[in-house]
C-alpha cells in the first residue's frame, strides 16, 4: 500500500457559478455528460492507487454524498482505510459559517490529519477538471527531499492564477500571484505532495497567526524561509470551474478530441457512480452533430455542438445549438435553444426561445419550467 | 434462514447454433441490445422479483462470465445472506466427477447448494431469453394453486406451436399434457422454459429421475412428464409480454432489431431496470458529418458516418463515410472509413476494414441470411463478406 493519502478539498461553491451551486457545491457539479467534478481528482488518486482518500465539504453537500456514497466507484469501499467524508465540526460559535481558506477547512479537521497513519498528503482541488498522473507525480516528489511538490499545469488556462518561477535547480524560486504576464511561471493547479508533518506545522503557523491562505500565506512563507519545493508539471488538460463562463467552456472544450482524449485518458479511466441505463435512442429525423450525448437519452430533434446529460428528452422539431442540457431535461416540439445551459429536470415547453452567447450563457436553474 | 424461493440459472449450454459467437464464450454472456449480455435479463428480472439468491450453473467456456457475474453487484444481488454463486460441475469425495449430463443433472448435482438455502420454492431459469417478467407474479400464482410445479406459458399461433413445447390443459386449468414440438398441436400454450417447484416435490424427481439409466436428465423430456405421469398439480402461468429465445443468429439479430421500438420491449422503464455490468466510458461522441437514424448508441461510442436501424455497444467507433445499417455492433467494433455494414453481426473488438463490405439487403431467396462475424477479427480493407457467412475468430478474410 502506498505511503500516501488523498485529501480533496470539495467545500467550495464559487460565487460566480450563480444558480448552478445554489443547491450544490463546485465539485458536485455535473460535467460531459455523466461525471461529477470531482470524478476527476478521485479518479486520478484511485489510478494512483492511492485508496485513502478524505473529502472536505462544508455546506450543501448532499449532492456531493449522494454522489459519493461509500466510495465504491472508485473502489475505495473499504475494509482498511478507504474514503472518508468530513463535514465540519466544532467550528466556534461565532463563526461565519464558511471557510475563510484552505488553511480553515484543514485546521477544521486537524484530528483526521494527525490520524493520518501514511507519511504523505496529495493535497488535490474539488473544482479543476483534470486527469493527473499522480503515479509521475509521486515519482516526482521522491526524486528528492523536497517537503512539498507543488502540482502545475503546463499552460495557464481559465481561472488559474498562482505561479511559480523556478531556479536552475527545477525547485521554486519564488511565487506570482494574481496579475502577471502570459507565459511568466508556471500556473498552480491548486495541488500538492506535502509530508504530513509539514502540512500540520504549515497549519499551525497559520493557526497562531490567524492566516487562511494555504498559497498566500503557507506556501509563500515556506518558500520565503528557504523551504524546498518540487515541481511537478501535468502536461494533459486542466480546466478550473471558477464561474458559469469557465464551467461553459471547459465543457465545450470535450467536444475537441484532443482535449477529451486527454481528460478521458484509456489508460488512466474516469471513474464515476454508475446509474442504471439504457442506450441513446436516436429517432427517424434525428440530428447530432459535434455533440457528446449520455445515456439513456431520446433524441427525436436537432443538436449541434451540444452536451446532452442522462435521461433527457428532445422532441422532434426542437433545435438545439451550443447548449449544455443536464439529466432528465426536456425539450419540447419547436424549441430553438443558442448558448443555454440546463440545469437538471428543467423542462422547455413547446416553442420556448432562448439565445445565449458563448461569453454569456444562460442559465437555467434546476427543476424549472419554462 | 429458510428461503420462500431461489433462482436456479442454466448457463452452461455451449449455444452452438450462435457459431462464431460463442465460439469462445458461454451463450449467455453474448453481447445484446446495446448494453447489455442476455444474462443480464434473467439476472435483473431475478433482483426486481425479489429474488435474491441465484445459482448460475456453468459448464461450457465459463471464464468471462464468471468474471461478468462476479459479485452480483451490478444486480444488487451482492447481499448478505444470498447472492449469486457460480456453480461449475465438481467433484466429491470418492468420485471422479462428471460434467453436467442435462438440465435436470446440472440441478441434481447442486441439490447440496439448494438444501443450504432450505428454500420452499425453486425457480429455474434458461440463460438464453430476452424479456422482462416479474417472477414474483408468477409465485403468487403457484403458491395460489399449490402447485408441485408451475410452467410459464406464452400463447403462439397455432404454426408456431409446432416449434415448441407445447402444455396442453384440462377443464380444471392444470396441465394434462406435455408435447415436444408436436406436429398437429392441441393447444397453443408453449413453454418458456421457466419453472417454479415446490423444492421437496422436485428434489425426490430429481433423485428418482438421476437413478434411472435411460432418462436423459431433462426438465422437459425427463422431469415434467414424470411429474404428469405421477398426477402432479402442474400449473401453467400465462404470460403475455415480449419474450424471445434468441438461440440462433437469426432470432438474436431480430431481438435486437426489437430494442428499437418500445412498444415491443420499454427499457426506458425506471420501474424495472435492467442492470449491466457498465464499463464507464465517456458519453458517445458524434462528428461533423453524423447521421444516426432509429438507432441506439451508448456510452464510449463515437459516430462519424451513417448509422441507421441498427444497435450499437459501447466503444464502437463508426468512421466517415462508413455505412451501418440494419445491423448489431457489439463492443468495441470498428467500421473504418468507407466500409459498409448492413444486415449483419459484428463480434466484440472487430475491425471491419475501409471500403469493406459486409453483409447485404434481404433479396427473397432462401440463401439470404444475417452476415456474422466473430469477435477479434479483422476484415481486411475491401475485403467482402457475403449475406448470410459466418466469419470465425482466427480466420483470414
Amino acid at each position: 500500500m502506498k505511503d500516501y493519502h488523498g485529501i480533496i478539498l470539495a467545500y467550495s461553491a464559487e460565487n460566480e457559478l450563480r444558480e448552478l451551486v445554489s443547491a450544490r457545491n463546485t465539485a458536485a457539479l455535473p460535467f460531459c455528460g455523466r461525471y461529477r467534478v470531482i470524478d476527476f481528482p478521485l479518479s486520478s488518486l484511485r489510478n494512483a492507487g492511492v485508496f485513502n482518500v478524505g473529502v472536505i465539504m462544508q455546506r450543501e453537500y448532499q449532492s456531493l454524498l449522494n454522489h459519493l456514497g461509500s466510495g465504491k466507484p472508485w473502489d475505495m469501499s473499504r475494509r482498511v482505510g478507504g474514503l472518508r467524508i468530513l463535514p465540519p465540526f466544532g467550528l466556534p460559535e461565532n463563526h461565519s459559517g464558511k471557510y475563510d481558506g484552505t488553511v480553515e477547512a484543514l485546521n477544521a479537521v486537524t484530528r483526521y490529519i494527525q490520524d493520518i497513519e501514511q507519511s504523505h498528503i496529495i493535497l488535490l482541488k474539488g473544482n479543476i477538471c483534470a486527469n493527473i498522473d499522480l503515479d509521475a507525480a509521486i515519482a516526482v516528489h521522491e526524486s528528492s527531499d523536497a517537503a512539498i511538490t507543488a502540482i502545475c499545469a503546463k499552460s495557464a488556462s481559465v481561472g488559474l492564477h498562482h505561479r511559480y518561477v523556478l531556479n536552475e535547480d527545477g525547485f521554486v524560486e519564488k511565487m506570482l500571484y494574481d496579475r502577471v504576464n502570459d507565459g511568466e511561471g508556471l500556473p498552480s493547479l491548486g495541488g500538492y505532495i506535502i509530508h504530513k508533518d509539514m502540512l500540520l506545522k504549515l497549519m499551525d503557523m497559520c493557526k497562531a497567526a490567524n492566516l487562511y491562505r494555504f498559497h498566500k500565506d503557507a506556501i509563500a512563507a515556506y518558500i520565503r524561509e528557504g523551504g524546498k519545493m518540487n515541481v511537478y508539471v501535468h502536461d494533459g488538460y486542466a480546466g478550473t470551474i471558477s464561474s458559469v463562463e469557465a464551467y461553459y467552456k471547459v465543457s465545450m472544450d470535450m467536444l475537441n478530441a484532443e482535449n477529451r482524449k486527454s481528460l478521458f485518458n484509456h489508460q488512466r479511466p474516469v471513474r464515476t457512480k454508475i446509474h442504471e441505463e439504457v442506450s441513446t435512442y436516436y429517432g427517424e429525423k434525428a440530428v447530432s452533430r459535434r455533440s457528446l450525448v449520455a445515456d439513456n437519452c431520446i433524441i427525436e430533434g436537432e443538436i449541434e455542438n451540444c452536451i446532452i446529460f442522462s435521461g433527457a428528452r428532445i422532441a422532434q422539431g426542437a433545435k438545439l445549438h451550443n447548449c449544455i442540457i443536464m439529466d432528465g431535461c426536456i425539450v419540447k416540439e419547436g424549441c430553438d435553444l443558442n448558448c443555454v445551459i440546463a440545469d437538471k429536470h428543467v423542462t422547455f415547453s413547446e416553442n420556448t426561445v432562448l439565445t445565449g452567447a458563448p461569453g454569456l450563457p444562460v442559465v437555467v436553474p434546476k427543476n424549472f419550467e419554462i | 434462514m429458510a428461503k420462500k424461493c431461489i433462482a436456479m440459472l442454466l448457463a452452461g449450454g455451449q449455444g452452438s447454433r450462435l457459431y462464431a459467437l460463442t465460439q469462445n464464450v458461454a451463450k449467455p454472456n453474448v453481447p445484446f441490445g446495446g448494453k447489455y449480455r442476455i444474462i443480464d435479463f434473467p439476472l435483473s428480472n431475478c433482483a426486481n422479483s425479489g429474488i435474491d439468491t441465484v445459482g448460475v450453473l456453468t459448464q461450457y467456456r465459463p471464464q468471462r462470465l464468471n468474471s461478468y457475474i462476479g459479485n452480483g453487484q451490478p444486480w444488487d444481488l451482492d447481499v448478505a445472506d444470498g447472492g449469486v454463486y457460480i456453480l461449475p460441475p465438481y467433484q466429491s469425495a470418492g468420485e471422479k466427477g462428471s460434467w453436467f449430463s442435462g438440465t435436470a443433472n446440472a440441478i441434481y448435482q447442486n441439490i447440496g447448494f439448494i438444501d443450504s438455502y432450505d428454500p420452499e420454492n425453486v425457480l429455474i431459469l434458461s440463460g438464453d431469453h430476452i424479456y422482462k417478467m416479474d417472477y414474483a407474479d408468477m409465485l403468487k400464482d403457484h403458491l395460489a394453486h399449490d402447485a408441485a410445479c408451475t410452467i410459464s406459458v406464452l400463447q403462439v399461433s397455432m404454426e408456431e406451436a409446432t416449434r415448441f413445447g407445447i402444455m396442453n390443459v384440462g377443464e380444471d386449468g392444470f396441465i394434462n399434457e406435455f408435447e415436444e414440438k408436436p406436429a398437429h398441436p392441441k393447444s397453443d400454450l408453449a413453454s418458456m422454459g421457466i419453472y417454479i417447484f415446490n423444492w421437496k416435490k422436485l428434489r425426490e424427481y430429481l433423485i428418482a429421475d438421476e437413478n434411472d439409466p435411460n432418462s436423459s436428465k431433462d426438465f422437459g423430456k425427463n422431469v415434467i412428464p414424470a411429474m404428469l405421469a405421477a398426477g402432479e398439480r402442474l400449473w401453467p402461468y400465462r404470460f403475455n409480454g415480449y419474450w424471445r429465445d434468441v438461440g440462433t443468429i437469426t432470432s438474436l439479430w431480430d431481438a435486437n432489431m426489437d430494442m428499437l421500438s418500445t412498444t415491443l420491449i420499454n427499457l426506458y422503464d425506471p420501474s424495472w431496470p435492467i442492470g449491466s455490468r457498465s464499463p464507464v466510458c465517456p458519453p458517445h461522441v458524434t462528428g461533423d458529418n453524423a447521421q444516426i437514424i432509429h438507432s441506439i448508441v451508448t456510452e464510449g461510442c463515437e459516430i462519424y458516418g451513417h448509422v441507421e436501424n441498427s444497435v450499437l455497444s459501447p466503444s464502437v467507433t463508426v468512421a466517415e463515410s462508413a455505412n451501418v445499417l440494419y445491423s448489431v455492433l457489439m463492443p468495441g467494433a470498428v467500421v473504418e472509413e468507407g466500409a459498409v455494414v448492413e444486415y449483419a453481426i459484428v463480434g466484440e473488438n472487430t475491425v471491419i476494414g475501409a471500403n469493406a463490405h459486409v453483409g447485404a439487403p434481404p433479396d427473397g431467396t432462401d440463401e439470404w441470411g444475417v452476415a456474422t462475424c466473430g469477435p477479434d477479427i479483422k476484415i481486411r480493407s475491401g475485403a467482402k463478406v457475403p449475406s448470410g457467412a459466418m466469419i470465425y475468430t482466427g480466420e483470414e478474410v
